[in-house]
């Protein structure tokens, strides 16, 4: 039952993830849908970041030095739109605040 | 001769590096993983069996953990579709640059569409559809072996890995700034930040749930600004 559960799990993944690129694949889209979509990406990962950042157990505010690290994450890539120098500076950030039990 | 061979494969090798770049902090999450099918009390392949068949890490921790804990077969699955349901954006976001795919790719891109690989290519939107495909496939193929060999790994050595998981802040600092990156306006600034703002207080929702809200509800704010600023 356990590996007809995880079949299963895995149809109902593949079919969320094709459900409207295989259904839309020769449909035009209306302009307000164009523009709706202009909004998926940055709502969604915008909310991916806060939903790794809290967990419901433990508090719902997230920690100083996370608020801190995304912060220069944010900035560095507004200057300079180069992900080595993001992960870098805001790890450097996150760990230092971290080293310094803040 | 837009697209020169040569070209062509520098956007896969593009892809395959980016996505190892997210890779490894989220080395720690597949190891949690592994540890999560021994504490289950399954099988370990049969555990194991849903990173090949799933793909998809949030959901298959949910589904395992709550299987563990002794909830019912419907009561896992349910939650675990509630945590997978974002992906339903994902679709609907690559819809329209996927209609210039070929057919075949239509049908494999959706197998590979987690987290990072959306983050990754919805930036790349604009890249001729070859070389959009390379890079696509690239990150794609790159984190699915990942994913197959370290929670694999996890089931082994998931009871020894460190409880210091700082490396993991890596994957939301990276997606700050992909975010940051897609970026273009100050419209999207603001879904952007208000669709943190709506996760954060509905973060007690049950199975992430609020994360599904907090998007709707971005959307919504997105396309009433530019209702408002046509009226004006």
């Amino acid at each position: 039952m356990v590996m007809l559960t995880i079949i299963l799990m895995g149809v109902g993944s593949y079919v969320m993830r094709a459900i409207f690129i295989l259904a839309l694949s020769d449909k035009t889209f209306p302009p307000m849908a164009l523009r709706a979509l202009e909004y998926v990406a940055p709502a969604v990962m915008a909310s991916l970041v806060m939903t790794m950042l809290v967990a419901p157990a433990e508090g719902s505010l997230p920690a100083m030095r996370e608020v801190a690290g995304l912060a220069t994450a944010a900035a560095v890539a507004l200057l300079t739109r180069n992900h080595i120098y993001v992960l870098t500076t805001a790890m450097a950030v996150y760990w230092g605040l971290g080293y310094l039990n803040l | 001769m837009s697209s020169s061979p040569n070209l062509r494969t520098n956007h896969g090798r593009q892809g395959a590096l980016d996505a190892l770049v997210l890779v490894v902090p989220a080395i720690p999450f597949a190891l949690v993983f592994g540890l999560t099918v021994r504490e289950s009390g399954l099988a370990v392949w049969l555990g194991w069996s849903s990173s090949p068949i799933m793909f998809s890490g949030a959901a298959q921790i949910t589904l395992i953990t709550l299987i563990g804990e002794g909830a019912s077969l419907a009561a896992a699955a349910s939650a675990a579709l509630v945590v997978g349901a974002r992906h339903l954006f994902y679709s609907f976001s690559m819809a329209p640059v996927m209609q210039r795919q070929p057919r075949w790719f239509r049908w494999v891109a959706p197998y590979m569409l987690i987290d990072q690989v959306f983050a990754l290519c919805a930036g790349k939107r604009d890249l001729p559809p070859a070389d959009f495909r390379h890079y696509y496939l690239a990150a794609g193929m790159t984190f699915w072996s990942f994913w197959m060999l370290f929670t694999a790994l996890g089931l082994f050595v998931g009871p020894v890995i460190p409880t210091n998981m700082d490396i993991s802040f890596a994957t939301p600092v990276l997606f700050m700034g992909l975010l940051v990156t897609a970026i273009d306006g100050w419209q999207k600034a603001l879904v952007a930040a208000f669709a943190m703002l709506v996760t954060l207080a509905l973060v007690d929702m049950p199975s992430r749930s609020g994360l599904l809200i907090a998007v709707v509800a971005g959307i919504a704010l997105g396309l009433l600004i530019d209702r408002v600023r046509r009226l004006w």
